[in-house]
């Protein structure tokens, strides 16, 4: 019986079990892999300098995950800001800071409602703080959850997704290229390829911001001086745009049922807020262009917006409401430009703390009747 | 750990090095099931020890139940619950009963069937006088929990790897280079390829939920075959390239399958290490070709059919365990009437047979990348009755990848059929390695990955 199981014999011939290895010194192939390998890198960065592209932090469902840990860990008092992209690219936090002393956690997701994250902090123990919910119509009536992920990754991040965010967060302000819109095949995917008859795609959102180390995202300068690309990336938010009038009436109905149900959630997640003290704010933030056709025609103000801000009882602050939300540049149609974004931040602010000093007097002389 | 392991320690510290490496390398996945790694450990050791002593022919097959007990019962619960439960409800339905149990809600620990396989190989080797138990309890932790090839193999023999530990061991530069290549190979063929160049197409295509055009259904399915090849192989290769930069020889899990001629051949080039497993503890002990022709046909319909059932617990990985069980039949059965024709061995009959080979193994695919039969059957429909119908969902991008990139690897593995990549790079200047090897690196770094887990993570 061989007893090759056994661990403790003194004479193992070792290349009994060595891999076969290449009969030639590999020493020099390695020095020049490395070479070629670094050249190519540097000049895969440098041409996308050249396009305009600056290293920025990745917007990875890791980096939303530590952000909400915050809350976890000793900032549930914070002013949190909730929503879709509206709300991410408007709200500047070191604007939000320098008005009010405290910088604000934004935990917006662009494409995606807010409700799951709304109805987590109605539950979290830890969070007494403020919150700014974005109403982005589309999404928010539509309970949409492009990155739901990210939520699903706070919950449950593995050992490992928490290490490789660290490690990843430790290039990311370096390398320009690193960056999910410029992945090798994500901009294969992205070149004029000939159509083919009959197959429907979907364009990419292309990449409209720089994001911070706390997620403050500002708009990319070329979206704001690149005509070019302005357009490209007002074409892909009217892309595959459908009237309501010809959607059937099955989808219609499924619709404004699936609407009900996100005002129902909303209204019960901020009856538990207001309950344990959180004082919750909806903004809804301003658009044009395609947005000023296709978010009446889905989602008209009075069956919306409206009824969720006199069921929830919440303040509410809608920019076609308020001066002080209105006259911003929109360079595609949907967000701020960066210098605008200060703005508008500065303003809306005040605004809140305005409408806020204005709803509780209103409260206090309801409570002295 | 290459520091750790190239520093002036004493071998025992670099094992228990190694030890610790490996249960956090497990721990980085979801951290209590470290104890599962534990359980197996423990329990495999003594019975082995035990089985070694002990003469009792009754006791012996006790002990051996203990270890199979043990490890398949952790498999089974954790991977085949869900499965037995979902027909335990449909049997019952059947009889006119409405079971409605709780949610069964368990996650599946990853690489749970493979370590499972190597450490009932030690008991079973142990049991079957093939070999003796290890004295050292260090080197059989480390032999259950080696982190190179821990969660997707190759499923190594206890026979191969516990020697290993029994000497220090530190690479030598060639080692450490080719080491270094073999990982930028896998890493190559699972980011660059298998997620990059193919995953899109096979996941539109299983994805689309509706009957497709032939074009789509085959270049959907063609697809897949690349991925599933270059994720799994591109695992082995980083794992053995692992474990060579630390000086120890893992064996290899793939040798070039789209390469081969015919189905016992494809089984000799596929998965090595679980098909020679399933050889060496199924199919030998069910009999094997020793008992008549009738009796080697059901060992290896039912080796086949649990080969299948190991990869997930679905009737769509038993149906491909089946398909590849009657091909491995009814090439056993044309063999012995027709095998010996001087014809077969003609260059252009050889590439035929290849194809066909292919063509075969891709149907079976169908099976095991479906996410249930309606799918796969509607798949099958059409990549055989070619009806146009169906929609069409890939763009222009999507096919130009997918043709590409498998004529590309069939021609890498026709025309490395019969050699070895060790054998290649020695006869190429050593400037066009470096050239090829440092533009890997680059395309890799390029491709910037997803968050995509290794397919066979899942198994």
């Amino acid at each position: 019986m061989p007893s090759s199981t056994s661990s403790s014999e003194p004479n193992v011939q070792r290349s009994k079990y060595d891999r076969a290895l290449p009969k030639r010194p590999l020493g020099r192939a390695f020095v020049v892999a490395v070479i070629v390998a670094a050249s190519l890198l540097v000049a895969w960065e440098m041409h996308w300098r050249s396009f305009g592209v600056m290293p920025s932090y990745r917007n990875s469902n890791g980096l939303w995950a530590m952000e909400r840990r915050r809350i976890d860990r000793g900032e549930g008092d914070a002013t949190v800001i909730i929503g879709s992209s509206r709300a991410l690219f408007n709200t500047q936090l070191d604007v939000w800071e320098r008005e009010s002393g405290e910088r604000p956690i934004q935990l917006a997701l662009e494409g995606t409602t807010p409700l799951s994250i709304m109805e987590d902090l109605a539950d979290d123990p830890d969070f007494s703080g403020t919150l700014i919910v974005g109403v982005a119509p589309g999404l928010f009536f539509g309970g949409f959850e492009y990155r739901r992920k990210a939520f699903d990754q706070y919950l449950n991040e593995s050992p490992s997704q928490w290490l490789g965010q660290r490690i990843s967060m430790l290039a990311e302000p370096w390398l320009a290229f690193y960056s999910y819109d410029y992945g090798l095949f994500t901009v294969i995917k992205r070149q004029p390829w000939p159509e083919r008859a009959g197959v429907e795609t979907e364009m990419d959102v292309r990449k409209l911001v720089n994001l911070g180390r706390d997620r403050n995202a500002r708009m990319w300068s070329k979206v704001e001086t690149d005509p070019e690309y302005q357009a490209l990336a007002r074409k892909i938010w009217a892309d595959g745009f459908i009237p309501i009038e010809e959607r059937d009436a099955e989808w219609i109905a499924n619709a404004l049922d699936n609407r009900r149900k996100q005002i129902d959630r909303a209204v019960a997640a901020t009856r538990k807020l207001r309950e344990k003290g959180v004082e919750v704010v909806f903004v809804r933030n301003p658009a044009e262009g395609h947005y000023a056709v296709s978010e009446p025609m889905y989602n008209p103000r009075q069956e919306t917006w409206d009824v969720l801000i006199e069921e929830t009882g919440a303040l509410g602050l809608h920019w076609q409401d308020h001066e002080e939300m209105q006259g911003y540049w929109l360079p595609e149609w949907s967000h701020m430009s960066a210098s605008e974004a200060d703005r508008y931040t500065e303003a809306l602010y005040h605004l809140i703390q305005r409408e806020r000093a204005a709803q509780a007097a209103d409260s206090t002389a309801e409570a002295s009747q | 750990m290459l520091a750790l392991h190239n520093a002036p320690l004493s071998w025992t510290t670099k094992k228990t090095n190694l030890l610790i490496a490996s249960y956090l390398f497990y721990a980085a996945w979801n951290p209590p099931f470290v104890i599962l790694l534990w359980l197996s450990t423990v329990v495999d050791w003594h019975v082995a020890k035990r089985l070694f002593t002990e003469e009792v022919k009754s006791k012996r097959r006790m002990l051996l139940a203990i270890s199979v007990i043990v490890n398949l019962g952790l498999l089974g619960y954790f991977k085949y619950g869900q499965f037995l439960l979902e027909n335990f409800i449909a049997l019952v339905a059947l009889a006119g009963i409405t079971y409605q149990p709780p949610d069964w809600n368990i996650v599946l620990p990853v690489g749970i069937s493979f370590y499972t396989f190597q450490t009932m190989a030690y008991s079973l080797d142990v049991y079957l006088r093939r070999a003796e138990p290890s004295k050292s309890f260090l080197d059989f932790a480390l032999f259950v929990t080696f982190f190179p090839q821990l969660v997707a193999g190759p499923i190594v023999r206890p026979t191969h790897l516990l020697p290993q530990f029994a000497v220090a061991r530190v690479a030598t530069p060639q080692q450490l280079y080719w080491g270094l290549a073999l990982m930028t190979i896998g890493l190559f063929q699972k980011v660059v390829v298998a997620d990059g160049l193919l995953a899109p197409a096979a996941d539109a295509v299983f994805g689309a939920g509706e009957t497709l055009h032939p074009l789509d259904a085959w270049l959907g399915t063609l697809a897949f075959s690349g991925q599933i090849f270059s994720d799994f192989a591109g695992y082995s290769t980083t794992a053995i390239g692992v474990a060579l930069t630390l000086g120890f020889g893992l064996p290899d899990n793939f040798r070039f399958p789209y390469a081969a001629i015919g189905f016992s051949d494809f089984w000799r080039r596929w998965h090595i290490s679980l098909s020679s497993w399933l050889r060496d503890y199924l199919y030998i002990p069910l009999g094997g070709n020793r008992k008549g022709n009738l009796r080697t046909y059901a060992n290896l319909m039912t080796t086949m059919l649990l080969g299948g059932l190991w990869h997930g617990a679905s009737w769509t990985f038993v149906v491909w365990g089946g398909l590849h069980g009657l091909y491995l039949g009814v090439e056993r059965w044309l063999k012995a009437r027709v095998g010996k024709l001087a014809i077969w061995t003609t260059l252009p009959m050889q590439i035929l047979l290849a194809l066909l080979t292919y063509f075969f193994i891709n149907i079976t695919w169908v099976f095991f990348r479906a996410p249930d039969f309606a799918t796969a059957w509607r798949l099958i429909d059409t990549m055989l009755t070619f009806e146009t119908a169906g929609e069409k969902v890939l763009p222009t991008v999507f096919i130009t990848q997918t043709v590409v990139t498998i004529a590309v690897m069939l021609a890498v593995h026709w025309t490395m059929r019969e050699r070895r990549l060790d054998d290649v790079v020695a006869r190429v200047p050593g400037w066009l390695t470096g050239l090829i090897w440092g533009a890997m690196l680059m395309l890799i770094v390029i491709t910037q990955g997803g968050s995509d887990a290794f397919i066979y993570f899942q198994f």
